[in-house]
């Protein structure tokens, strides 16, 4: 009884420290973001002014505006088909249960150095190396997107079922066949899943990457914002905002359809 | 399939002592199986039933001892000389560990791994003889009608057929089931046996079985293995097989289950 009662205090004090440590940080990292409430409250009538002048759209730069939506978009798609190249058999070699543990680590701090480099950087370095436009932007989302992209394929690849792939590699099938037909088809749809999640996010990050002249609807939006022209503006993040919940709808309608 | 020669040893083992820690699992000291023979190898769990099948599949090394399956050595660190061993003796797991999410062709399909193409079996194009002959071992097992299912969708017995036509597509000469009953209702375990027996039968294929129940076994085996704490007490046809043997074999078990309730009521 009296030991149980000491530990609850204990775990109690625990529990409080921790919180208030909680409380500290954040109150900190508001004050160092120099959070402002009073200006939020007068930045009413501006809002306002913003939203008003959003209607009636600007219906003149639709046809821009479209085509530089699907540009983005195929850097989109492009870039993320390359990433899943990539990372695919990174996947594999990164899985501790497919590779030795010295090669599975190292693939693993690599996918975590590229997941580490925020996608402008490399957006930059594509655009200094090759050029403006939107092959840079596509090399860009697919380098940016194998961190991810491997790191969850080998965790997915790590819960495999272990007896499955020891009887398939039981009928003489070499390593690759046994990673084909006996680890690969029980991860599919987790694969595919995020995947096309992948596919979505890509969408949203191609979307900035014009802000650095690789290409898409990102230079229109640096474009219009900046100049105030907000008819523009209206109907640049209504057709994002179509895009998105379309992707949206797809990446949930491929994961129903792949189980 | 190569020609039947009843007097091949297909399995033999010579002075096999198996040790996990400090724990003997299995001690044989000779033990030989020919071609086309039907072992049911009878024994509690912990028996070392299941070490001598990881032996025969070479996922164990002996710690001492000689191995030879199909006179080569199933635990060989040569690549090439391993696959060809797994391929020539084929497994059916307690558990199946068939790929859920896949159909049952594609499942048995995977039997054909050994003697397919790398190239083309990566992306499932396997060749019109292996279709031709997974179609009939469907027929054989009595899952022609469920060959595009999933297997996930299939009840416990028609996954067990599964499991055999897969370990049929293999075209081994070994065939080693483990508990292939267990997970059955009574009345299937039979019907299940006599599919196993009778499928191996007709292409003169050497059956190991891990067994419980010997007197079901009786009508279906060529020969009694039993195992007791790692030892062989009982080889011999399976008529010899006596209630005195069955005692040998299952008594250590029971003095486990004696000795764990004693222990229990100890506890209490």
């Amino acid at each position: 009884m009296t030991a149980l009662r000491q530990r609850w205090k204990l775990r109690f004090l625990a529990q409080t420290l921790v919180w208030l440590g909680a409380g500290v940080l954040v109150a900190v990292a508001l004050w160092w973001s120099e959070f402002d409430l009073a200006a939020l409250a007068r930045s009413g009538p501006r809002f306002s002014e913003f939203f008003a002048r959003l209607v009636p759209p600007d219906w003149s730069v639709t046809q821009l505006v479209l085509q530089s939506t699907l540009e983005t978009l195929m850097i989109a798609i492009g870039g993320t088909a390359l990433a899943v190249i990539f990372a695919l058999p990174l996947g594999f070699l990164a899985a501790a249960n497919v590779s030795p543990g010295w090669l599975s680590q190292a693939i693993k701090l690599f996918l975590g150095l590229i997941r580490s480099i925020p996608l402008i950087v490399i957006a930059i370095l594509f655009v200094v190396a090759v050029g403006l436009g939107p092959f840079p932007g596509a090399l860009a989302i697919a380098f940016h997107s194998i961190g991810m992209l491997g790191k969850f394929y080998a965790e997915e690849f790590e819960t495999a079922e272990k007896g499955i792939v020891n009887a398939v590699r039981g009928t003489g099938a070499t390593w690759s066949q046994t990673l084909r037909w006996g680890l690969f088809p029980q991860c599919v749809p987790q694969v595919v899943a995020f995947s096309v999640y992948r596919l979505e996010m890509n969408f949203r990050d191609a979307a900035v990457l014009g802000l650095v002249g690789a290409g898409g609807i990102g230079y229109y939006i640096q474009l219009y914002v900046r100049g105030f022209q907000y008819e523009k503006v209206a109907v640049l993040l209504l057709v994002i905002i179509v895009v998105v919940t379309l992707l949206d709808q797809l990446t949930y309608w491929v994961r129903r359809w792949v189980r | 399939m190569t020609e039947l020669d009843p007097s091949e040893a297909v399995i033999e083992l010579l002075e096999v002592h198996q040790l996990f820690g400090q724990v003997l699992a299995l001690d044989v000291e000779s033990l030989i199986i020919h071609r086309g023979e039907k072992v049911f190898l009878l024994g509690h769990s912990g028996s070392g039933k299941t070490t001598l099948s990881r032996l025969l599949k070479g996922r164990l090394q002996p710690s001492t001892g000689t191995v030879r399956v199909l006179g080569q050595d199933p635990a060989s660190r040569d690549p090439a000389r391993q696959r060809s061993i797994q391929r020539r003796v084929a497994m059916i797991d307690q558990e199946f560990f068939l790929v859920p999410r896949m159909s049952v062709m594609g499942n048995v399909l995977t039997g054909c791994l050994g003697r397919v193409r790398p190239w083309r079996s990566l992306v499932g194009w396997y060749p019109q003889a292996e279709w031709k002959k997974a179609a009939e071992i469907l027929e054989e097992v009595g899952l022609d009608a469920l060959g595009h299912r999933r297997v996930e969708t299939l009840s416990g017995g028609q996954r067990q057929r599964a499991a055999i036509a897969r370990a049929l597509m293999q075209e081994a000469d070994i065939v080693v089931a483990d508990e292939p009953t267990s997970s059955l209702d009574p009345e299937l375990a039979e019907d299940v046996l006599e599919l196993l027996v009778d499928c191996v039968s007709r292409r003169g294929v050497t059956l190991m079985v891990n067994f419980h129940q010997p007197e079901l076994a009786k009508g279906f085996a060529s020969r009694f293995i039993g195992l007791a704490d790692g030892r062989v007490v009982y080889d011999g046809p399976p008529d010899g097989f006596k209630e005195e043997h069955s005692e040998r074999v299952y008594r250590s078990a029971r003095q486990d289950h004696l000795t764990l309730a004693a222990s229990g009521m100890r506890e209490n």
